[in-house]
């Protein structure tokens, strides 16, 4: 019987988003274009060739080395791609993400990843062109609400800030704007002004965002409420505690 | 109980977020909103920032150089793009403005750790041994008396021995004293009272008892050097400066030779063999002497904070005094100035010590364990609950579960504690101290404290700054352990133990745990009574008992340091 990952406990709608995030199910609900991508990302102009700190690795005469041989390089390895980032941040209202689960997803879905996961805000550093594939990957899917996420390179204060009323998270540099239906983004992660409003796709409604959400609040889906998250997390408790260092050892 | 309760931080929280503060426009509204409009007002706004800015211009214009300037944060887009709003000192209803509470500009602040820094206690017997055993010299209460009006003037910098020698001038070494303590009354009730901590009158009777039992026959000076001398030197310099003044006045009070060889004696006994510094000496790739805030126990902050002995009945406000000052010192000048620099950590450790957000989820772990451990969270010994792992999950899983919902439910508090790191802080600090404070066990507390985050991280898919919770991830096993290469009981680890000496935001909670686990039982000290009576001095310029109160007047600007200089510089 072929070995079937759980990913995480839960019997709610968290736990099963959560699931959907780890293993990288999630349902794609819009299209960002690679120019669009490159310049909101802001590490170099779109259509621009890939920056790279060492030629190909086809063109390098690597020495024998039986890691080499058995881990297949990532495309931006092959290239020699440098290691640029991008970070997202979360609202705590309903944000479809969470910082964790960005990493999870990116940490168990993609290779060559580096995640750095904090409270605010969630980093991945990978080879450019391996980083611009999750980038795309999670602002095209269900990972992301254009109003309730953005892309904060720094300055990411607003997570856990109240919404106002047009419900687009607080960004103290304002990159993100809501402009008829749909989020615009006007200047880039780290806040520089770009040439052109990019279309970042419709917010979530409320329903939806509550619906689509990995965050446990309790005018939602109270995490007091997911007896089996709580038990595992008791478990592993009990486990590192009863396990870890002891008088007797 | 949870929906019913009254929480103590709401009156806070509408003071902040609606109520207007200079003019940031946060008028109307009510706390539990989840919408908000930004008007992004920028510095103007808020008073201290105006003060702030007018000061940084006329600093460029004196100096033709410029300095303070709030446009120059994020390439002109200054701070106050929200709201900027005062803080209240949790257990107090004093509003400051936040920038008062970094440590800069608060002389409170500076005085507590200048009172720590400065403090050492030395023994008096082997000194005593000294003088009668070897030289045959009388020792009474007398010649104690005597000798310790000689040190009080030797200590601040006064002559004794010498002629045509230079000395302080009494004016900046004012806080400068030495004062005896003894667990012997008859003793202490020959000592003149101006030289005399009397432990049957600073402590309650119960805790008195304790103390000098533990003090027994034994007595102690607790000296404190000038503030003017700590600051210009470090820490280590604190016993050397008392030493050489202690040895100084035994050659005074005792009419001895200056060179006999029996004054070295008293030298090794007050350098080394009879004094208890406030910390450890660190190892070299921390590279500070002792009495320096990275080598202070959490048992001895537990000692130092004296609300223990004011109020008693109260062991949750023992440990959130304990927060307030531990947070102080070990986040904001310890792990933020000496260990990293920069001006952030200041956010951080005030999310422990001020508007009530802490306090409200600790006094209702407090009404959890009592009403269903019997009354295990008041002060008692016979009350306590079993500190074991059951007790553990139960108290803090609940404990973390309220105070996480309370974000959810007043996102005015969400607000306020804008960074995992401070809703990670509080959380475990209410949910250590409240394990401790029921079953009277710290390193049960500090169990708590890691369930705590573990549960934060689960509910919310986040927790603190890359980094912050490395600690908190592999904690829990070391909770059981008292080898000193992995584990230790609480009272004896500090801000260099393995793992802690990395992250913002722990000590000050551990130090509450500690102090928790002592003010449940009742005791009088956590772990070293002669550390908790050093401090049981109302000479000293900082107030112990009441360290948030302390830190409110110096944010306010009403609070009176040592160590001035105006005597000594011209006039402005």
């Amino acid at each position: 019987m072929a070995y079937e990952p759980q990913y995480y406990p839960g019997a709610t709608s968290v736990a099963e988003n959560r699931r959907k995030h780890m293993s990288g199910k999630v349902e794609k609900l819009r299209e960002v274009s690679d120019d669009d991508l490159t310049l909101v990302l802001g590490h170099r102009a779109p259509g621009s060739d890939y920056p790279s700190t060492h030629p190909p690795l086809a063109e390098m005469g690597e020495p024998e080395c039986s890691v080499r041989e058995l881990v297949e390089p990532t495309p931006g390895a092959k290239a020699g791609d440098r290691v640029r980032y991008v970070q997202f941040v979360d609202s705590m209202y309903n944000g479809p993400s969470v910082p964790y689960f960005r990493s999870y997803n990116a940490a168990i879905n993609f290779r060559g990843v580096d995640p750095g996961t904090l409270s605010g805000r969630q980093v991945v550093e990978a080879r450019e062109r391996d980083m611009e594939e999750i980038a795309k990957f999670q602002m095209e899917t269900e990972m992301t609400c254009p109003a309730l996420a953005s892309l904060r390179g720094a300055t990411v204060h607003g997570h856990s800030l109240r919404l106002p009323e047009d419900g687009v998270m607080f960004d103290m540099l304002d990159r993100c704007r809501k402009e008829g239906d749909v989020i615009i983004m006007h200047k880039d992660q780290v806040g520089r002004p770009i040439d052109k409003k990019v279309d970042l796709g419709k917010p979530m409604s409320a329903e939806e965002a509550a619906k689509r959400t990995t965050i446990y609040r309790v005018d939602n889906v109270a995490f007091r409420d997911d007896a089996e998250v709580i038990e595992w997390v008791h478990r592993v408790f009990d486990q590192r505690t009863t396990y870890g260092f002891k008088p007797e050892n | 109980m949870a929906d019913d309760r009254k929480r103590m931080f709401a009156k806070h929280m509408q003071k902040k977020y609606t109520e207007e503060h200079g003019t940031n426009k946060m008028s109307g509204g009510e706390i539990t909103d989840k919408t908000v409009e930004y008007y992004r007002l920028g510095v103007d706004q808020n008073p201290r920032k105006l003060e702030m800015k007018k000061a940084g211009q006329e600093l460029a214009a004196k100096r033709g150089l410029v300095g303070y300037n709030p446009m120059m944060h994020c390439g002109g887009i200054p701070l106050g793009q929200r709201a900027l709003t005062p803080s209240f000192l949790s257990g107090t209803d004093d509003m400051v403005e936040i920038d008062d509470l970094h440590y800069v500009n608060n002389a409170a602040m500076q005085q507590m750790w200048d009172d720590i820094r400065r403090t050492v206690v030395v023994g008096m017997d082997l000194a005593h041994e000294t003088l009668e055993k070897r030289l045959g010299i009388e020792v009474t209460p007398e010649t104690i008396n005597h000798y310790l009006e000689t040190l009080n003037h030797a200590l601040p910098g006064g002559a004794v021995v010498q002629e045509h020698m230079v000395e302080t001038h009494p004016a900046l070494v004012d806080d400068c004293y030495v004062k005896i303590f003894t667990g012997d009354d008859e003793l202490a009730d020959e000592i003149d009272s101006q030289f005399l901590i009397d432990i049957n009158k600073e402590f309650p009777e119960e805790q008195a008892e304790q103390i000098k039992a533990s003090i027994g026959k034994t007595s102690w000076q607790a000296a404190h050097i000038p503030t003017i001398v700590s600051r210009t030197t470090d820490g280590g310099q604190t016993s050397r400066w008392m030493a050489m003044q202690v040895g100084m006045s035994f050659i005074s009070a005792y009419s001895m030779c200056a060179g006999e060889a029996a004054v070295a004696d008293l030298s090794y006994a007050a350098k080394h063999a009879g004094v208890i510094q406030m910390g450890d000496m660190l190892p070299a790739r921390r590279a500070r002497a002792p009495n320096e805030p990275g080598g202070i126990p959490f048992g001895h902050m537990a000692d130092i904070v004296q609300t223990s002995r004011v109020d008693a009945e109260d062991p949750a406000h023992v440990a959130l005094e304990v927060v307030g000052a531990g947070c102080m010192l070990y986040d904001q000048i310890w792990l933020g100035s000496y260990m990293s620099g920069g001006v952030g950590f200041t956010q951080y450790a005030t999310a422990a010590y001020c508007n009530n957000i802490l306090d409200d989820n600790l006094y209702y772990n407090v009404d959890y364990i009592n009403d269903k451990y019997d009354g295990a969270a008041n002060k008692g010994t016979d009350n306590k609950v079993a500190a074991n792992l059951d007790v553990v999950k139960d108290i803090a899983t609940e404990s973390t579960i309220y105070g996480l919902e309370n974000y959810e439910k007043y996102p005015t508090t969400l607000e306020d504690h804008f960074g995992g790191s401070q809703r990670a802080t509080s959380l475990s600090a209410a949910a250590g101290s409240a394990v401790s404070i029921a079953t009277g066990n710290g390193n049960a507390g500090l169990s708590g404290w890691y369930l705590c985050m573990y549960l934060h991280k689960e509910a919310l898919g986040r927790l603190g700054f890359f980094g912050y919770d490395l600690q908190d991830q592999c904690g829990a096993t070391n909770v059981l352990s008292y080898q000193s290469d992995e584990g230790l009981a609480l009272e004896l680890r500090g801000p260099n133990y393995p793992n802690y000496a990395m992250n913002v935001g722990h000590q000050g909670g551990y130090a509450a745990i500690t102090s928790g686990a002592h003010a449940g039982r009742g005791d009088a000290f956590a772990v070293n009574p002669l550390v908790k009576v050093a401090f049981a001095d109302k000479l000293l310029p900082f107030d112990f008992t009441k360290p948030r109160k302390e830190f409110a007047k110096g944010a306010l600007r009403e609070f009176e340091p040592a160590g001035e200089r105006s005597l000594i510089i011209p006039a402005k």
